[in-house]
C-alpha cells in the first residue's frame, strides 16, 4: 500500500520528482566520475611506475608524488654519482613532460640503454627505438586510441615527432622521446626530473634508501613498491582530503536538494497529511511514508547516476582515450550509500514537520 | 439504548492572538449506539469544534469526552490516533479524498492504516457498502474523474470500511447540489438502518433534519435544544446553560 501511495505521489509531481532524481544522480556522478578520474590517474601512474622495473625513485626536493607534475629537476651528473653507490645496479634518468592539450599525457624523455636496464626493456609491437632527436615511441594504447602507426608524424608540445615504434603499455609513460630532446623542449639541458634506480639485491632496498638519504638528505627517495601501493590504494593524504571534500560536497548537494524537495512537498501536501492523520495514521506512519518516498527518489537517482557515470566515462575516454576513469564496485556501493544517506538526512526535518502537524489545522489548510 | 459517546461539561478555549475565544462553553450530551444524530447550528456556534473533539482530533480544554466509557480528553497523541483509527470514521464537506489515488486505493489506505486490508470479514463488509453506495464501478477512477456526489460516496465508503463505532460527518452535503445531497443523505439513512451505524451529522442546513432521528441545536458554544427522548427521561447531567449566558 505504501508503495502505491509513493508511486502515485511521485507520478503526481513529475517536475519535483525529476529534479530530485537528477540532483541525486548528479551527486552520484560527482562522486563516481571525479573520484574515478582521480583514482584512475593515480592507480595507473602507480602501475606504470612499477612497470618500469626500478626499485627506488629519486626526485629533487619538494617534488610531487604525481611524477608528471614535478617541476623540480636535478643535474644529470647525479646519475654518475648514484652509480658509484654500493648495491646499485643501474640508474635511469628521466625528464618528464606533460602534454595537457589532450587530457594529461605524460611524456618520458629517456636514454634507451639506461631505461632498458631497469627491466627486460620494451616489448615491441611494431618498429623500434629512436634513431634521431625527433623520434617518438608510443605505447599500444596510445597508438590504438590515436590511430597512430610507425612512420606517422605526431604533433606534441609544439614539436613534430616521427613515430619509430609501438611498445607494450605499462612502462612509466605512454610516450617516449630522447632525453636530450625533452630537456631541450623544457629548456633545461643536462637535467633530469627523476632517477629510476635498480638495485643488485632487492632485499637491500631499505638499506640503500637509508644510505641515499644520508647522502641526499633533502631529496625525495621512494621505495617503488611502497609508492605503487600508495598510489593504487589512494592512501595519499592529499588525495584523501580531496576525496573527502568531493564526498562532502556531493552529500551536501543531495541533502539540500532532498530537503528542499521534501519540504516543499510537505507544505503542498499538508491537507493530505491531515486526511491521513484523521484516518488514524500515526506520526510514525507519516514519517515512514516521507522517508520511503525520499529513499525512492534517491534510489532512482542512484541508478540514473551510476548509468550516467558509465556513459560519461565512455564519453571522456572517447575524447581523451588515454585517461583512465576507475568506477569500482566499492565506490558504486559508497555512492549509493551516500545518496540514500543524503535522502534520509534531507527528509528528516520535513518528515518530522509532517508528523507533527495538527490534524485539524492540516485539514483546514488550503 | 447503550450510550456510546458522552460529553460532560465540555469546554474548549482557543487563543487567537491575545484574545481567548470560548468555542465550547460546557457541552453535555450523550450519543446512543445506532443513532443518527444531527448537530445543527449557525457558523461559529462551535459545532465543528465539538466534532473535532468527538472525533479525537483535538483535546478539550476542560470536561470529559467518553467513548465507550474511556475518557479521550486525557489521552496521549498516540492514544488519540488509535481512537481515530479504531473507532471513528470521518466524512468532510470537501470530501478530502487523496487526489493522487484511485477510489479503491483511497479506501484501501484507510483499511491499511486500520490493519484490516485483506481480511475476509472486512472484504465482505466493504463489498456490501460499495453496493449500497452504488460506486462499485467507480473504484478505478481518481477523485478528479468523479462527480461531487460520487466523491462523497467514496469518502463515506472509506469512512465506514473499518466498521467504526461512530461516523462523524461535517457538512457532508455542503459541496453538493440538492439531488446529490438527497442521494448522500439517503445513504447515511441506509447505513444507519442496515448496519446500525452510529452517525453524527454536523451541519447548518435544516434540510438534513428529516433524515435524522435526533436533532441537537447549538448556539454560542452551548447546546440550546436536544430532542433526545431518552435524554429527557434519563438525564443525570446538569441543565444546559441558557442561551447567551
Amino acid at each position: 500500500m505504501n508503495r502505491q501511495m509513493i508511486i502515485a505521489s511521485l507520478k503526481a509531481r513529475p517536475v519535483r520528482t525529476t529534479v530530485g532524481v537528477l540532483a541525486v544522480a548528479l551527486q552520484v556522478i560527482l562522486m563516481l566520475v571525479i573520484l574515478g578520474l582521480t583514482t584512475g590517474i593515480s592507480t595507473e601512474t602507480g602501475k606504470r611506475t612499477e612497470g618500469v622495473g626500478a626499485d627506488i625513485l629519486l626526485q629533487a626536493p619538494n617534488s610531487s608524488l604525481i611524477l608528471a607534475l614535478s617541476q623540480s629537476t636535478m643535474a644529470l651528473s647525479y646519475g654518475d654519482k648514484l652509480r658509484q653507490f654500493d648495491g646499485i645496479k643501474a640508474v635511469a634518468p628521466v625528464f618528464t613532460l606533460v602534454n595537457q592539450g589532450a587530457g594529461l599525457e605524460i611524456v618520458y624523455g629517456i636514454e634507451p640503454e639506461s631505461f632498458d636496464a631497469m627491466n627486460e626493456g620494451f616489448v615491441w609491437h611494431k618498429g623500434g627505438i629512436f634513431k634521431g632527436p625527433d623520434d617518438l615511441v608510443v605505447d599500444d594504447i596510445y597508438a590504438q586510441a590515436k590511430r597512430v602507426k610507425v612512420g606517422d608524424r605526431v604533433e606534441l608540445l609544439n614539436h613534430t615527432f616521427t613515430v619509430t615504434g609501438v611498445v607494450e603499455h605499462g612502462k612509466g609513460a605512454r610516450l617516449f622521446v630522447p632525453l636530450k630532446t625533452a630537456q631541450e623542449m623544457a629548456g633545461q639541458a643536462d637535467k633530469a626530473s627523476l632517477f629510476f634506480i635498480k638495485v643488485k639485491d632487492p632485499q637491500q632496498v631499505k638499506a640503500i634508501i637509508a644510505e641515499l638519504g644520508k647522502a641526499l638528505p633533502t631529496y625525495k627517495i621512494t621505495d617503488v613498491k611502497e609508492y605503487t601501493t600508495m598510489m593504487m590504494s589512494n592512501n595519499m593524504a592529499a588525495l584523501d582530503a580531496f576525496i573527502s571534500t568531493v564526498v562532502f560536497i556531493s552529500l551536501c548537494i543531495g541533502v539540500l536538494v532532498i530537503f528542499l524537495s521534501m519540504y516543499t512537498t510537505i507544505t503542498e501536501r499538508t491537507r493530505e497529511i491531515g486526511i491521513l492523520r484523521s484516518m488514524g495514521a500515526s506520526k510514525g506512519f507519516i514519517m515512514s511514508l516521507i522517508f520511503q518516498e525520499s529513499a525512492t527518489i534517491c534510489l532512482i537517482g542512484t541508478v540514473v547516476g551510476i548509468g550516467s557515470s558509465f556513459l560519461i566515462r565512455t564519453v571522456i575516454q572517447s575524447i581523451f582515450p588515454t585517461l583512465m576513469v576507475m568506477i569500482t564496485a566499492d565506490w558504486i556501493a559508497k555512492a549509493a550509500m551516500f545518496a540514500i544517506l543524503s535522502g534520509l538526512i534531507g527528509s528528516f526535518y520535513p518528515a518530522l514537520k509532517a508528523a507533527a502537524q495538527d490534524p485539524v489545522e492540516a485539514l483546514a489548510y488550503e | 439504548m447503550k450510550t456510546l459517546l458522552e460529553t460532560i461539561d465540555l469546554r474548549k478555549t482557543y487563543k487567537v492572538g491575545k484574545v481567548q475565544v470560548e468555542a465550547l462553553r460546557g457541552v453535555n450530551l450523550r450519543i446512543h449506539e445506532g443513532e443518527l444524530t444531527a448537530i445543527m447550528g449557525p457558523s461559529g456556534c462551535g459545532k465543528s469544534t465539538l466534532m473535532h473533539i468527538l472525533g479525537a482530533m483535538t483535546k478539550p480544554t476542560e470536561g470529559k469526552v467518553l467513548i465507550n466509557g474511556q475518557d479521550i480528553g486525557t489521552m496521549s497523541d498516540g492514544q488519540l490516533t488509535a481512537v481515530r483509527r479504531d473507532k471513528i470514521g470521518f466524512v468532510f464537506q470537501k470530501f478530502n479524498l487523496l487526489p493522487t489515488l484511485t477510489a479503491r486505493t483511497n479506501i484501501d489506505v484507510a483499511r491499511h492504516i486500520h490493519g484490516t486490508a485483506g481480511s475476509n470479514g472486512h472484504d465482505d463488509h466493504l463489498a456490501e457498502i460499495l453496493q449500497l453506495l452504488m460506486i462499485e464501478d467507480k473504484m478505478g477512477r481518481r477523485p478528479s474523474e468523479l462527480s461531487g456526489g460520487e466523491q462523497q460516496r467514496v469518502a463515506i465508503a472509506r469512512a465506514v470500511a473499518n466498521k467504526p463505532a461512530i461516523l462523524l460527518a461535517d457538512e457532508p452535503t455542503g459541496s453538493l447540489d440538492s439531488r446529490n445531497s438527497d442521494i448522500v443523505l439517503n445513504m447515511f439513512r441506509q447505513l444507519n438502518q442496515r448496519f446500525k451505524q452510529t452517525i453524527i451529522l454536523v451541519t447548518h442546513n435544516p434540510e438534513l433534519v428529516p433524515y435524522t432521528d435526533r436533532l441537537i441545536q447549538m448556539r454560542d458554544g452551548v447546546i440550546v435544544n436536544d430532542n433526545d427522548s431518552s435524554w429527557n427521561t434519563e438525564s443525570e447531567l446538569a441543565p444546559q446553560p441558557a442561551l447567551g449566558v
